[in-house]
């Protein structure tokens, strides 16, 4: 493992606070001046099975969490299972000797269960536990861990001290300043994915958010729920997602700009709407987060399959953005992109991304005053109409209340907004969709719209957070290849991929059938070497993509 | 009706339709309104798909035309966007009881600030005679050529239940107890329901038998339970309001007194705000 590079994995049963033990840790790290990148593996219930969370830290960024760790924390037995042969050389394993049973097991035996029995509700505890084997692990202090509670696990404080302090106690003859963690030059902000875009989009300018709960996307609607006042943004959560999309475009039509989050299922009931937002020509931000599919899938897990969803929902013709960010700041900056383009080009703009991005955290260097800033163009005065022909298709807005009569409409219509089903008319208005189509292509041809990392070697071509994973296999194993991910999949930025005709690229994505391959084939008549693809719910280990990189490379 | 409320556009509603009746009813209150202060750009009309939604293309007043059984969800998203518009929803029983029923029942659970006019005939005519959710059990359409297996909703009744605060029935063939009804519907403030019957000429006739059966209430039932009452009448279809009550409407408890429209935070006090949580 690379100098400096430190991975935790902090395993148990849902319920133990093992998310929050990965969150205090990462909160630890990024207090010291380090990069962290903390991703957590969790199944849909409430209580029992198993959830884990991984943080790397290093003193460069990182871009993706590594399963063989230098220190693992095991809350019952299922953890230890699992996580006993994933360590780093040099790695230390402590397990909770309370959940074992009769046996001899590797690494240090805590008393957890026990030492947490003397407090109230001791299994919400059991993670705080595993944060105080850490905190002794590198060689942190009584101090330092009084310190770290008063800011992370200020609920209930006194207990929650004295736990850690005596797990810290009973793990220092163990595992005791075992690491030695150096400081990095400064703090950076700590942000996931979700809570990245949702605040991108209101840099952007977003007024009301519309949102039904459905993993992966939940957590950007909690977590603008819970700034809703602080920030000045509606939010909601209605009565499904066909009344997300529609409460969304009806917002539009007031000049808020509005946004809703989903995943594939829910984005699924929001289709038909989808569809108006075309017709109607209104400007709407959808996040889209993937999760396992077909169908339910599996809810909580991670995988790339709904770009061709994305692509193409939708009954008609109509032109929408889709675009998809590799890291968490690029999800910030792209969600207020996308607004404004959104409300530019009154189109829906759709921001794909997955279980992986969304709830993974990342210390960012952002400058919030360099997101972009929706500014539609709006009707200067004089007669108005809706639906009025132009040469760029766009036709200005008009918000109400106006003496202007202002007609959006679901219907082929006139340029009033009036129904119109007359042969002249459809043909105008379909051409209309095409011209703004265009627009937005040539747009976006003077934007950044592709991420190219190293210049040398082989091609491969990747999108989402998958970029994250590849960039990191190539930092890890010290291979050299050019690295070229599309932001924008539609409009597809072929004029800037830099891809020779010739060329037989890599491409690595998380789907099973290769569906990003066979996009890349369709819009840049190149046909991939081999693609590799992941598709057992979990995105790639650095670890693991380097060893199939190192195949074909 | 040739005036400054009336478009342009062709009106192809059949001869003798009550969608007339509802059409000139939505008028005169319009003008009603406007004399008691509310000027018309503020009225803002959602509709849904079926005959109903003709009104779109027929009456002058900004609005969106939206999807079948969607009208009320959209116009929830204006009124909580911009409160300060007046948002009215023309809608169908097809439409809205059945596509749309979950955003009707939530509209009114929540008291969303928004008025429901159902244009209730008791079929789905632009699609050639269907049954409705409120049509009779045995009404035969073509796709139930045996009769309706299913017995009606109420949905007044229902609306009473879900929370609506204003609920009210009036009859296409009473302009101006129908008008009276859309301008107390609409000043009133939360979610307000208006049942109108509304003949349909080709498909469900029902002038005569609505001729015969209506009654404008003398007096408003006296309680909430006489109110459920007195919208389960068979014998008679009262006309009236049945049910008034107050109770702050949704925008108000999800926003207080801000306009998202028309108070659109600048782009500095976002960085700022959003600075802060980055620096917490």
């Amino acid at each position: 493992m690379e100098k400096g590079f430190f991975t935790f994995i902090v395993g148990g049963k849902a319920g133990e606070g093992v998310k929050k033990a990965g969150q205090a840790a990462a909160a630890l790290f990024s207090g010291m001046g380090r990069h962290v990148f903390q991703s957590d593996e969790y199944e849909s219930l409430i209580k029992g099975g198993h959830n884990f969370s991984a943080v790397t830290t290093g003193l460069r960024q990182v871009t993706g969490t590594y399963l063989r760790a230098d220190l693992v924390v095991c809350l019952d037995k299922r953890s230890y299972d699992i996580h006993k042969d994933h360590l780093a050389p040099g790695g230390v394993l402590v397990h909770n000797s309370d959940a074992m049973g009769p046996g001899s097991w590797k690494g240090a035996g805590i008393p957890l269960t026990s030492s947490a029995k003397k407090f109230p509700n001791p299994e919400l505890r059991m993670g705080l536990g595993a944060v105080a084997a850490l905190m002794a692990a590198i060689g942190l202090d009584r101090s330092d861990v009084m310190k770290l509670l008063k800011e992370e696990y200020a609920r209930d404080l006194e207990s929650n001290l004295q736990f850690a302090l005596a797990v810290h106690e009973l793990a220092s003859p163990h595992v005791g300043r075992r690491f030695k963690l150096e400081r990095g030059e400064r703090k950076r902000p700590l942000l996931f994915g979700n809570q990245a875009i949702v605040l991108g989009a209101y840099l952007g300018g977003l007024d009301a958010y519309f949102a039904y709960p459905m993993t992966p996307s939940s957590s950007a609607l909690h977590y603008i729920a819970g700034k809703a006042r602080e920030l000045g943004v509606t939010v909601v959560h209605p009565e499904s997602e066909i009344a997300v999309m529609n409460m969304a475009l009806g917002a539009a039509f007031t000049g808020a700009r509005s946004m809703i989050g989903t995943a594939g299922g829910g984005f699924g009931l929001m289709v038909e709407a989808l569809s108006m937002a075309g017709m109607a020509e209104v400007p709407v931000l959808a996040l889209l987060s993937s999760r396992v599919g077909p169908s339910t899938g599996a809810a909580t897990l991670h995988e790339q399959s709904d770009l061709r969803f994305a692509l193409g929902a939708g009954h008609g013709e109509f032109p929408r953005l889709v675009a998809s960010p590799g890291t968490v700041k690029e999800a910030m900056f792209l969600s207020a992109e996308l607004l404004d383009l959104a409300w530019q080009f009154q189109v829906p703009a759709i921001l794909l991304t997955e279980k992986h991005l969304s709830e993974s955290t990342m210390t960012v260097d952002i400058d919030p005053s360099e997101a972009a800033w929706s500014q539609p163009a709006v009707h200067a005065g004089g007669e108005y109409k809706r639906y009025r022909i132009t040469d760029d298709g766009v036709t200005p807005l008009l918000f109400p209340p106006t003496k202007e009569l202002n007609k959006w409409t679901s219907h082929m219509c006139d340029e009033t907004g009036l129904v119109s089903e007359d042969p002249g008319m459809i043909t105008q208005m379909h051409e209309k969709f095409i011209r703004k189509g265009n627009a937005l292509r040539e747009r976006l041809q003077a934007m950044h719209t592709v991420n190219t990392f190293g210049n040398e070697g082989r091609v491969i071509l990747t999108y989402g957070s998958t970029t994250m994973a590849v960039v990191e296999a190539l930092r890890f194993s010290g291979r050299k290849a050019r690295v070229v991910q599309p932001i924008y999949l539609e409009p597809f930025p072929d004029w800037a991929m830099g891809c020779q005709a010739d060329e037989r690229p890599i491409v690595v994505e998380q789907s099973s059938t290769g569906m990003f391959a066979r996009l890349v084939e369709d819009r840049l008549g190149v046909e991939p070497e081999t693609v590799i693809k992941k598709y057992d719910g979990r995105p790639f280990d650095p670890e693991e993509l380097a060893a199939s990189l190192k195949e074909v490379l | 009706m040739a005036d400054d409320l009336t478009t342009y556009h062709e009106n192809t509603w059949c001869p003798g339709c009550g969608n007339f009746g509802l059409l000139n009813a939505l008028k005169k209150a319009v003008l009603a309104l406007e004399k008691k202060g509310v000027p018309r750009e503020k009225l803002i009309q959602t509709t849904g798909i079926g005959c109903h939604g003709k009104m779109s293309d027929y009456i002058a007043l900004s609005g969106f035309a939206t999807l079948h059984g969607r009208a009320l969800a959209v116009a929830q998203g204006i009124k909580l966007a911009n409160p300060e518009l007046r948002v009215f929803s023309s809608v169908g029983d097809g439409d809205t009881i059945g596509e749309g029923l979950e955003h009707l029942v939530f509209a009114a659970k929540r008291n969303a600030d928004i008025t429901a006019l159902i244009h209730n005939n008791g079929v789905y005519a632009l699609t050639t005679g269907q049954v409705t959710p409120v049509s009779e059990r045995g009404f035969r359409g073509p796709s139930t050529p045996l009769g309706n297996p299913e017995d009606p909703l109420n949905p007044l009744a229902l609306m009473l239940e879900s929370g609506a605060t204003f609920v009210a029935r009036g009859y296409a063939g009473k302009v101006d107890h129908l008008a009276g009804l859309i301008v107390r519907a609409i000043e009133h403030e939360g979610f307000s329901y208006i049942d109108i019957l509304q003949p349909c000429v080709s498909f469900n006739n029902t002038y005569e038998r609505y001729n015969k059966t209506t009654e404008v209430m003398q007096e408003p039932p006296a309680s909430y339970d006489d109110a459920v009452r007195a919208v389960k009448r068979r014998d008679k279809l009262l006309l009236g309001v049945f049910y008034e009550a107050k109770k702050a409407p949704f925008h108000i408890e999800v926003q207080g007194d801000r306009n998202p429209a028309a108070q659109r935070l600048p782009r500095q006090d976002r960085v700022d705000r959003v600075r802060k949580l980055l620096e917490a």
